[in-house]
C-alpha cells in the first residue's frame, strides 16, 4: 500500500513537472542576446505576450483621421504651445488629449473653462492648474520626441505613452526620505559602486549599503521594463560597458532623459499643481521608467503612436506661462564635486583626480 | 536492550531514563530526569533530557536571549509596536548596521548603536556555546572534534566583523534580518566584482558540494547495511563485521577506491570544516586585498574573455568619463527637505476689491 501511494505520487510529479514544459515549449521563445554560455537571453512566453497586446489594442483609443485641411496657423487666443499647427491639427490633437488625460473624447473640462476656452481661469476666478500642467507637458513630449531620439528612437511618446486614459500615470514618486534611490532620477548620483582597478584605493570608497541602493535602483528598472538583468548587463561584471548589450546605453540615455524631465518639467510645477497633488514635503510628482514603460521593455509594445500626431513633434518653445512662480530645486549637499551629475552639462566633467588626500 | 535505533527502527524502548555517565558536577548540573517522546523516537532517541547547563550554558542562553530581544524590538519598533505588521513584514525587516559615514567609530543607539551591541551579545553567546561544546566533550572523556568544527564556522561568523574593520567601516557588517541578510550577499558580491570570482569562495563551495555529496554518499552505504549491522560503525572500525565488508566492496567495486569506517568520518569533518574555513579567508581578502575578483581574474587569466557586445562611440565614451565613484562617503548626496511648495496664485484675489469698499 505504502509502496504503491509512493509511486503514485512521485508519478504525478514527475508528470506536474515535465507538463508544465510539455505543454508550453512550443509557446515559450527564447532569444539568445550574448556571447553563448553566459546565459544572457531573454524568455518568455508568446502566447501571454499576445494577449496582453490585444488587451491593450482593445483599451487603446483609435488613432484619429489624419487632419484634412492644412492652412497656416490663425491668430490664437491665449495658444502658447501648439500655435504652429492648422486649426483642424489642433482641434484633433486637443480632442486625443481628452480621451488620452482626461479618460474620454470631449472631457475638455478636464483642462478648460469650457464657457472660455482661451482663459486660464475657472468662470469664479481661480486658476484651472490642469491647463498650466498640460501646456507644459506637450513641451515636454515635444523635448523628449526631438531631443532624446538616442531613447526614443523614431516610436516618440505621446501623452497617453504615460497616462494611459488616466489623468495620473503610473509610479509617480515623491521624496521619502534621505536614501530614496529614486532620487538619482533627479539629483542623485553615485550609483556607480564596483571598482576599476584590482587593489583596494581610496578611488572608490562605496559600501555595502551602498551597493544595495544600486541594486534597488536597478531592480526598479528591471520590474518597469519586465525584463532581467542581462537584458542590459552582462551580470559577470555589471560594470563593463563592452560586454554589456546595447541596450544598456539606451536605458543610459533614459536616466539622463528622466533627469532633464523630472529637474526641468516636473519637479518646477510643485508650484502650479493643486496642494492635494504634492508629496508630503510639498514637491512634485516625478516620474520614473515604469511611468512610460509600464512593465514592457518597449512602450505600447514599440506601437508608434507619436507619429501620427505631428504636433507632438514640433519645435521645443519656452515655457512663458506666467502664472507660475520661478522654481527653485532644493539644493543638494555635495560631498564631492566629481559626483555631480545634474544634467548633460555636467556629464562630461573631467576625470576626477585619483590621488589620494593628503595625510592618508 | 536495543541500543541502536535509527529513523526506520520501529521498535521504541521504554524503561528508566538513562541519566548518562556520572561527571563532577561542581560547577553545574544536569537539570531533569528524562522523559520519552513517541515523536521523538521517530527521529531519533525517544528520551529527552535530561539537560546540562552549566555556567557557560546559562551566559550563552543569556546572551543569546539578549541579543534575539534587541533584534526582535528593534524591528518592532520599526513597525510602530503593531504585532500584526511585525508579522506581516518580519521576512523583510532588518536590524542595521551603522551608516557609512560613522566608520568604525560608535554610533548613536538608533543609528547603529543597537545593532553593535546585539552583535556584541550574539558573539558572547556563540563563544560560550564553543566553550560548552568543548567542556562538555572533556566531561565525556570525548575527543574535541565537534569544538573545532564549529569553530571554523565560528571563525567565517568573525570575518563579518574583522572585515568591515579592515576596510574601516562597520558598515559592511551583515544586518540581523531574513531576507537583508540575504539582499547583503548579493551586494557585497557585486560591490567586490562578483565573489564568484573569488577563489576562496570557489573552494569555499568546492568544500560545501562535496560535503553534501560525502553526507549523500556515507548515510546511504550505511542505511543500505544497516540490515547487516552497519550502523555499529565504530565497532566495526576495530571489528569488521559483514556489513563493513559488504559497504566498502560495494565501493571498490563501483569506483576502485574505497573509504574505510573511520576515515570517512575524517573526510566528512575535513569537508565540513574546510567549508567556512576556506569561505573566511575569501572574505578576508576581499576588499583588503582585492577590490575587484573579476578583474583580479582577468589577470590570472581565470575569467575567460568574450568578443565585445558593444562598442561605444566618442561621444558615449565622453559621457561617461568621470562618472565612476572618486572619494565617496555616501553615495547619495546628504538629504535637504525641498522648499514649500508656494500657494497657488488666485487671480481673483488679487483682483477683487478689498473687503471695505476700498
Amino acid at each position: 500500500m505504502m509502496r504503491s501511494l509512493t509511486r503514485a505520487a512521485f508519478g504525478v510529479t514527475l508528470l506536474a513537472l515535465s507538463g508544465c514544459q510539455f505543454f508550453k515549449s512550443e509557446e515559450r521563445v527564447i532569444v539568445q542576446k550574448g556571447y553563448r554560455g553566459t546565459a544572457m537571453e531573454i524568455n518568455y512566453v508568446a502566447r501571454d505576450v499576445n494577449a496582453a497586446m490585444n488587451d491593450l489594442a482593445r483599451q487603446m483609443p483609435a488613432i484619429l483621421p489624419p487632419a484634412s485641411e492644412s492652412s497656416p496657423p490663425p491668430q490664437w487666443q491665449n495658444v502658447q504651445v501648439l500655435n504652429d499647427i492648422s486649426v483642424s491639427e489642433f482641434n484633433r490633437t486637443m480632442l486625443s488629449f481628452s480621451t488620452w488625460v482626461g479618460g474620454n473624447p470631449g472631457n475638455c473640462a478636464y483642462c478648460h473653462n469650457i464657457a472660455n476656452f482661451a482663459a486660464d481661469t475657472y468662470p469664479d476666478g481661480k486658476a484651472i492648474y490642469t491647463k498650466t500642467v498640460a501646456r507644459r507637458m506637450i513641451q515636454m513630449t515635444r523635448q523628449i520626441n526631438s531631443e532624446w531620439t538616442e531613447h526614443v528612437g523614431n516610436t516618440g511618446v505621446t501623452c497617453y505613452t504615460c497616462h494611459m486614459g488616466k489623468p495620473l500615470p503610473n509610479g509617480l514618486w515623491f521624496y521619502t526620505n534621505e536614501n530614496q534611490i529614486l532620487r538619482h532620477y533627479l539629483d542623485g548620483a553615485g550609483a556607480r559602486v564596483v571598482s576599476q582597478s584590482i587593489t583596494p584605493s581610496n578611488a572608490n570608497r562605496s559600501s555595502v549599503k551602498q551597493t544595495e541602493w544600486t541594486y534597488a535602483l536597478m531592480i526598479s528598472q528591471s520590474t518597469a521594463l519586465g525584463v532581467n538583468c542581462t537584458f542590459c548587463h552582462n551580470s559577470r561584471q555589471f560594470s563593463s560597458w563592452d560586454q554589456a548589450p546595447p541596450q544598456r546605453v539606451t536605458a543610459h540615455v533614459g536616466i539622463q532623459m528622466l533627469r532633464d524631465v523630472n529637474t526641468n518639467y516636473l519637479a518646477p510645477l510643485a508650484s502650479v499643481y493643486h496642494p492635494s497633488r504634492l508629496g508630503t514635503m510639498g514637491d512634485a510628482p516625478k516620474a520614473q521608467c515604469v511611468t512610460c514603460h509600464n512593465g514592457v521593455n518597449k512602450p505600447l509594445y514599440g506601437f508608434a503612436m507619436a507619429k501620427h500626431y505631428p504636433a507632438l513633434w514640433g519645435t521645443h518653445t519656452d515655457w512663458v506661462t506666467p502664472a507660475a512662480p520661478a522654481y527653485t530645486r532644493p539644493p543638494a549637499v555635495v560631498m564631492d564635486s566629481a559626483m555631480v551629475m545634474m544634467d548633460s552639462a555636467t556629464m562630461a566633467a573631467p576625470v576626477a583626480p585619483t590621488t589620494p588626500p593628503p595625510g592618508r | 536492550m536495543l541500543e541502536y535505533q535509527n529513523l526506520f527502527t520501529r521498535v521504541q524502548v521504554r524503561t528508566t531514563a538513562d541519566p548518562g555517565l556520572p561527571i563532577d558536577e561542581t560547577f553545574g548540573q544536569r537539570y531533569g530526569t528524562g522523559v520519552f517522546s513517541y515523536w521523538a523516537g521517530k527521529f531519533g532517541d525517544s528520551q529527552i533530557g535530561p539537560i546540562y547547563l552549566g555556567f557557560w550554558g546559562i551566559v550563552s542562553l543569556l546572551t543569546g536571549f539578549i541579543a534575539f530581544e534587541i533584534i526582535g524590538l528593534n524591528m518592532m519598533y520599526q513597525v510602530g509596536w503593531s504585532p500584526v505588521e511585525f508579522v506581516r513584514q518580519l521576512p523583510w525587516l532588518a536590524l542595521e548596521p551603522p551608516s557609512p559615514e560613522y566608520g568604525i567609530r560608535i554610533p548613536p543607539l538608533m543609528k547603529g548603536g543597537w545593532y553593535l551591541i546585539a552583535g556584541f551579545f550574539l558573539s558572547v553567546a556563540v563563544a560560550t556555546w564553543w566553550i560548552r561544546t568543548y567542556t562538555r566533550a572533556r566531561a565525556l572523556g570525548m575527543g574535541t572534534h565537534l569544538a573545532w568544527a564549529f569553530g571554523s564556522a565560528i571563525f567565517l561568523f568573525s570575518t563579518f566583523f574583522f572585515q568591515p574593520l579592515l576596510v574601516g567601516s562597520f558598515s559592511e557588517m551583515v544586518p540581523f534580518g531574513l531576507f537583508p541578510h540575504l539582499d547583503w550577499t548579493a551586494a557585497f558580491s557585486i560591490r567586490y566584482g562578483n565573489l564568484y570570482y573569488n577563489p576562496f569562495h570557489a573552494l569555499s563551495i568546492a568544500f560545501l558540494y562535496g560535503s553534501v555529496l560525502l553526507f549523500a554518499m556515507h548515510a546511504a552505504t550505511i542505511l543500505a547495511v544497516s540490515r547487516l549491522g552497519g550502523e555499529r560503525e565504530i565497532e566495526q572500525i576495530t571489528d569488521r563485521g559483514t556489513a563493513a565488508e559488504r559497504s566498502q566492496i560495494f565501493w571498490r567495486w563501483t569506483m576502485g577506491f574505497n573509504a574505510t569506517m573511520e576515515s570517512i568520518h575524517r573526510w566528512a569533518w575535513w569537508f565540513a570544516t574546510l567549508v567556512t574555513f576556506t569561505g573566511g579567508i575569501g572574505i578576508l581578502l576581499t576588499g583588503t586585498v582585492v577590490d575587484n575578483w573579476y578583474l583580479w581574474a582577468v589577470k590570472h587569466g581565470v575569467a575567460p574573455v568574450y568578443p565585445a557586445q558593444n562598442v561605444l562611440t566618442q561621444e558615449q565614451l565622453e559621457a561617461l568619463r568621470g562618472q565612476y565613484p572618486s572619494a565617496l562617503n555616501r553615495g547619495f548626496p546628504t538629504y535637504t527637505v525641498p522648499a514649500p511648495a508656494t500657494p497657488m496664485v488666485d487671480s481673483t484675489a488679487a483682483a477683487a476689491p478689498a473687503p471695505g469698499g476700498m
